[in-house]
């Protein structure tokens, strides 16, 4: 049998047309106004923000216009690099020319509150520019189009709401890929797809093709393989099979499961070991050595982009930590969330203040950062509590106030 | 803007200050009188004033505007290649201010630069060499890949001689209104060994604490500059409290923001001291650095750093639990 690549449904199944798009029936009347005032020359805005829930049709939205009337579509998304260079590079041109065949075009900059201040420096002034400059509509998506450094970016687009989908309208869809799919699918497993996706059509079609894969036929039992998208629940389940498996091969089973998230389990495993491995040395080393060797193995497939590495992290952090020596016995244990994702999102802040007063202070005193924490910190620390004075007299001359250089030195 | 900071209050401002290094500052200043130079890579252990000679360079060589025409970097800090050739780029577009033909580039810690990265670099050198010379800086030369060090002039850094730092110190504690006897200065130098600037720093840690400093003015200086939780951490891994351990490390990591490597480093210290709990217990040197030099491999070629830490942690509470018993055995 000839293995076909596998398109992503969610694209080959991207709406060609408005009729074909569902849902959010008011958003895409004011698109449609907003366009027919741009291309009279009457818009009063040259932009128009999409913003709403993920799944819920605004690229498709800006993909069917495209395709409809057969206009180019100019687009940048979030994968791309989103520099002020790359944004002139790659689109300003394209906006303020004409085309070579006079078609005419549109511009797409896809989730603009994903834009990184630090790694994407000066896209949302280059972002105005272009709006200011276009010839053509400019469309920009995002979910939270609250965010403050999404202000000016509000002011100069036509702001255009997206609802979550509704039940009916992602099964009214589902159902069309199965009929053109030629895949048997009862209502009741369509429902529980689209209930599990919550008005998220994207995550639905993805799952549906997570469960079609391979099959002409859908059955109740195969919603067992789904990852719940209230994801939790079945974390602890994958941890519990490869923690207590009692040969190698039962943990490998785990990574048979089409929606397994390896790298959250690599952190829920690390959380867990000590639990369930409690009172053998032997175990806790061995079993933290395989999952070294499988985090390992995912940092070498990603920077080398060596993809036939993910086997081997896979089989590591499954079989690899099930086959430590000196397992205990199996006693019940319950599993923990990992703690260190609930530590950096509440210490998330501080960490940032740290890092702007940090890089300051190395900056004049011509360091790393990382020499700063380690080499010099550890001696401010010390003079702070001894010598108030002299404290004081360090951080003003760093030009810092006494609330920053406590941030430094972590008081 | 003179900072109260010791090490960069007395950091040499100028070639002729730098009272060590002659043969290098000699050289240095041949650069100066003829206003030309090549491409400079300054290696050697931290605190040997590699970034003090390339400042006082740049300060002999440009006057007081030497910050006009003075690009400075720390390969550790930036983030990436891509944002280190845009940023030389950018600098390197206008021509140099002044009478010198070039403008400098320093960039410290090269040598923390994957060999990819260090490529392009050197791509970069190649294409602003018109109006640019670099001046790298690293700790380990042989880190540098060789096209580039082909193309620099080498200058080696050794570590400070004992007398030299010794003199400093004193002279710094004249100024300061310090009082310190012989005694507290060998106990300095001999935990910095020839790193100035760790040396100067404990100076003005322990002339915090009293400005009469003795010997036991500085080793009280000393107990207070090393995180507790290090040791604590290892104390609780020997003790085969694994998950007391994870708690004192995620303290290090979380509150005080240290970073994988960061932990890494005061490791490496707290095994190489003799009062370490490490030692105390018998374990063998040799596994414990191969264990942590592992974990640095591992984290530098992008791995977790709590997940590699944790197999340290989880390896000592083996290894102590063993040579416990081992120990038992044999009585």
């Amino acid at each position: 049998m000839r293995l076909m690549p596998l398109i992503p449904w969610t694209e080959k199944y991207r709406p060609k047309s408005l009729s074909e798009l569902v849902g959010n029936e008011d958003a895409k009347k004011k698109f449609i106004a907003w366009l027919n005032a741009f291309l009279k020359g009457k818009a009063h805005k040259k932009a128009a923000l999409l913003y709403g829930p993920p799944g819920s049709g605004k690229t498709s939205l800006v993909h069917a216009v495209a395709s409809q009337f057969g206009w180019e579509l100019i687009e940048l998304n979030a994968s791309d690099f989103r520099s002020r260079e790359a944004i002139e590079r790659r689109v300003y041109g394209a906006a303020t020319m004409g085309s070579l065949y006079g078609k005419r075009k549109i511009i797409l900059i896809d989730e603009v509150d994903g834009i990184n201040a630090r790694e994407d420096a000066g896209a949302i002034p280059a972002i105005l520019k272009l709006i200011e400059k276009t010839r053509y509509p400019v469309v920009l998506t995002a979910n939270d189009p609250w965010d403050p450094k999404l202000k000016p970016l509000r002011d100069a687009c036509e702001v255009i709401e997206f609802k979550k989908l509704k039940k009916r309208e992602v099964m009214k869809v589902l159902s069309e890929i199965c009929r053109r799919e030629g895949i048997e699918c009862d209502r009741s497993i369509l429902s529980a797809i689209a209930d599990n996706a919550k008005g998220d059509l994207r995550a639905a079609i993805n799952d549906l093709q997570t469960l079609a894969m391979g099959k002409k036929r859908i059955n109740l039992a195969d919603l067992n393989i789904l990852g719940s998208r209230a994801e939790q629940a079945s974390m602890f389940d994958i941890v519990r099979t490869v923690l207590t498996a009692r040969k190698p091969e039962q943990a490998l089973a785990v990574t048979r499961l089409p929606s397994l998230d390896y790298e959250m389990l690599l952190l829920w495993l690390s959380e867990n070991i000590p639990y369930q491995y409690a009172g053998s040395y032997r175990a806790i080393a061995d079993a933290y050595e395989a999952l070294s060797w499988a985090d390992i193995m995912l940092a070498r497939m990603k920077r080398k982009q060596i993809w036939q590495l993910l086997p081997y992290a896979l089989e590591l952090m499954t079989a690899g930590v099930a086959s430590a020596r000196d397992k205990p016995p199996y006693r019940f244990v319950r599993y923990s969330f990992p703690q260190r994702l609930r530590m950096l999102a509440r210490t998330k802040s501080s960490r940032e203040k740290f890092r702007e007063v940090a890089s300051m202070v190395a900056r004049s005193l011509h360091i790393s950062v990382s020499t700063l924490r380690t080499e010099v910190v550890p001696f401010l620390r010390v003079i702070y509590e001894n010598d108030p004075d002299m404290a004081k007299r360090i951080y003003r001359s760093l030009g810092l106030s006494k609330k920053e250089f406590e941030i430094l030195i972590g008081a | 803007m003179s900072t109260e900071l010791w090490v960069e209050k007395y950091r040499p401002k100028t070639l002729d200050e730098i009272i060590d290094q002659e043969e290098i500052v000699s050289r240095l200043k041949e650069f100066v009188r003829t206003k030309s130079m090549p491409h400079l890579l300054f290696a050697g252990p931290p605190g040997t004033g590699k970034t003090t000679a390339a400042l006082a360079l740049a300060h002999d060589l440009y006057g007081e505007n030497w910050r006009e025409n003075t690009l400075e970097l720390n390969a550790s800090d930036e983030r990436g290649i891509d944002v280190i050739r845009k940023r030389i780029k950018e600098y390197a577009r206008t021509i140099p201010l002044g009478e010198v033909p070039f403008k400098l580039v320093i960039l410290d810690e090269a040598d923390n630069m994957t060999s990819d990265a260090q490529q392009a670099l050197r791509r970069t050198m190649e294409l602003y060499s018109r109006t640019t010379r670099f001046i790298l800086i690293a700790n380990y030369m042989s880190k540098i890949i060789e096209p580039i060090q082909s193309r620099c002039a080498i200058f080696r850094f050794q570590p400070l001689p004992k007398e030299a730092v010794k003199a400093r110190l004193r002279w710094i504690a004249e100024q300061e209104g310090v009082e310190i006897d012989d005694e507290a200065l060998e106990a300095i130098w001999e935990e910095s060994q020839g790193d100035m600037r760790r040396a100067i720093n404990i100076l003005q840690s322990a002339a915090a604490i009293r400005k009469k400093v003795d010997v036991d003015t500085v080793y009280e200086a000393l107990g207070k500059v090393r995180p507790r939780e290090v040791k604590e951490m290892l104390e609780l891994a020997v003790k085969g409290d694994i998950l007391g351990a994870r708690e004192k490390l995620r303290a290090l990591m979380y509150s005080y923001g240290l970073s994988g490597i960061d932990v890494i480093k005061l490791l490496h210290r707290e095994v190489l001291s003799s009062r370490s709990p490490l030692r105390l217990n018998g374990l063998p040197l040799a596994d414990l650095l191969v264990l942590i030099g592992d974990a640095n491999y591992k984290i530098v070629e992008g791995a977790d750093d709590e997940i590699q830490l944790m197999a340290i942690i989880s390896k000592i509470a083996l290894l102590s639990s063993e040579a416990k018993s081992s120990g038992a055995a044999r009585k």
